[in-house]
């Protein structure tokens, strides 16, 4: 019987807005179903669904350049795909964005199909030296505009990965 | 038509539009025509991502007018941004999609499909409805006008068919900036014209 986690979703847009996140993009992950739906229907947020994470990354990499706050939102197996984008635009260009995405292939998701999330997405944020934050309880979502803010103090991409005990609940 | 006389012809009608330009070819014209180091964003070598870019640029400063250069083979890469583009819906922003049927930044390499692709007809089936084709300098002198004056809902495409880039044509310099030189030149410059704050340290 899961123990849900009441309100995650809604407690991230809070957090998110609270620093001044106003664009949000987004890629669907079953487990971030609660949080794009807050994001969706809250309207302190421009919550733009994108084709491809790719596109995540410059649509808020081109906001920021006009002065509007973002964050992209994403599955993991979206976060492996943009590693090129992030490195070209955000690393090269120094602009900064956060990434926020699911920590898919990790104790507690029984999907084999994010094995290999869970063997390299880590590995691949640190080749890239991406700092990321993992957030695992609701008492960490601050974590998020701590993030947030940082990325704008160092001019880099940073990403929070939120795990399944978050946005589904723990399993008893 | 000539790519670089395609490019000169669009500047001489730009007024105040800010302007992202994609992989190679269309940042080494664009600087040619321009040698603009300012409200020019020369997104090199970003893989389809230029439109996206400027798109975000264009939510945020409803204000600006942007216009955003892409190649045809960075189309081919990513055609599903004309979806988000649509779906975005933003009066003040032009995709300018340059097609001159090869990779043109690694050597006008081949492009899948060229003989057959049909952009306009691509952007159509995507609902959008303002939408131009060029195939030689005097259309587009007959058509800017029109062009510009697409303020109305659902962003403006345009299709450019150039040629490919000439052997010397290649060798044209590229924008000589670093990417937080860019960063900054452009920013502080729509800063000032914008009087918003990009930059500025938040607590």
């Amino acid at each position: 019987m899961p123990v849900t986690t009441h309100g995650a979703g809604t407690r991230i847009a809070n957090e998110l807005a609270s620093c001044g996140v106003r664009l949000v993009a987004s890629l669907p992950d079953n487990w971030l179903t609660d949080v794009i739906d807050a994001v969706n229907r809250d309207d302190r947020f421009i919550h733009i669904p994108v084709n491809r994470e790719e596109s995540a990354i410059a649509l808020c990499s081109g906001a920021y350049m006009g002065a509007l706050g973002s964050a992209a939102l994403m599955g993991a197996s979206g976060l492996m795909t943009v590693i090129y984008a992030v490195t070209k635009i955000n690393y090269t260009y120094e602009i900064p964005i956060l990434l926020m995405a699911t920590l898919r292939g990790a104790a507690g998701d029984h999907h084999k199909h994010h094995v290999a999330n869970g063997l390299y997405l880590l590995r691949v944020l640190e080749a890239i030296n991406m700092p990321y934050a993992i957030i695992d309880k609701p008492d960490e979502i601050s974590l998020i505009s701590r993030f947030y803010r940082q990325t704008r103090t160092v001019s880099r991409a940073m990403s929070v990965l939120f795990t399944r005990d978050l946005l589904k609940g723990t399993r008893a | 038509m000539n790519y670089v006389e395609c490019f000169r012809t669009i500047a001489r009608h730009r007024t105040d539009e800010l302007v992202v330009t994609s992989a190679g070819n269309s940042s080494q014209a664009w600087w040619e025509v321009t040698r603009d180091s300012e409200a020019s964003f020369y997104l090199d070598a970003s893989m389809s991502l230029s439109t996206m870019f400027a798109s975000g640029l264009a939510l945020a400063r409803p204000e600006q007018k942007v216009w955003a250069f892409m190649g045809d083979g960075a189309f081919c890469m990513n055609p599903g941004t004309l979806m988000v583009e649509r779906e975005m819906n933003l009066p003040n922003l032009t995709h300018f999609l340059v097609s001159n049927r090869v990779y043109g930044a690694t050597s006008n390499a081949g492009l899948p499909n060229f003989q057959n692709n049909d952009y306009a007809a691509t952007a159509r089936s995507m609902g959008l409805d303002h939408i131009f084709e060029f195939r030689n300098i005097e259309e587009i002198e007959r058509n800017f006008v029109a062009l510009r004056a697409a303020n109305r809902p659902g962003h403006t495409f345009v299709v450019l068919e150039v040629e490919p880039f000439s052997d010397a044509e290649q060798k044209l310099e590229q924008p000589p900036f670093d990417g937080p030189e860019l960063k900054y030149r452009f920013g502080r410059h729509l800063e000032r014209r914008a009087g918003c704050d990009i930059f500025g340290y938040r607590t």
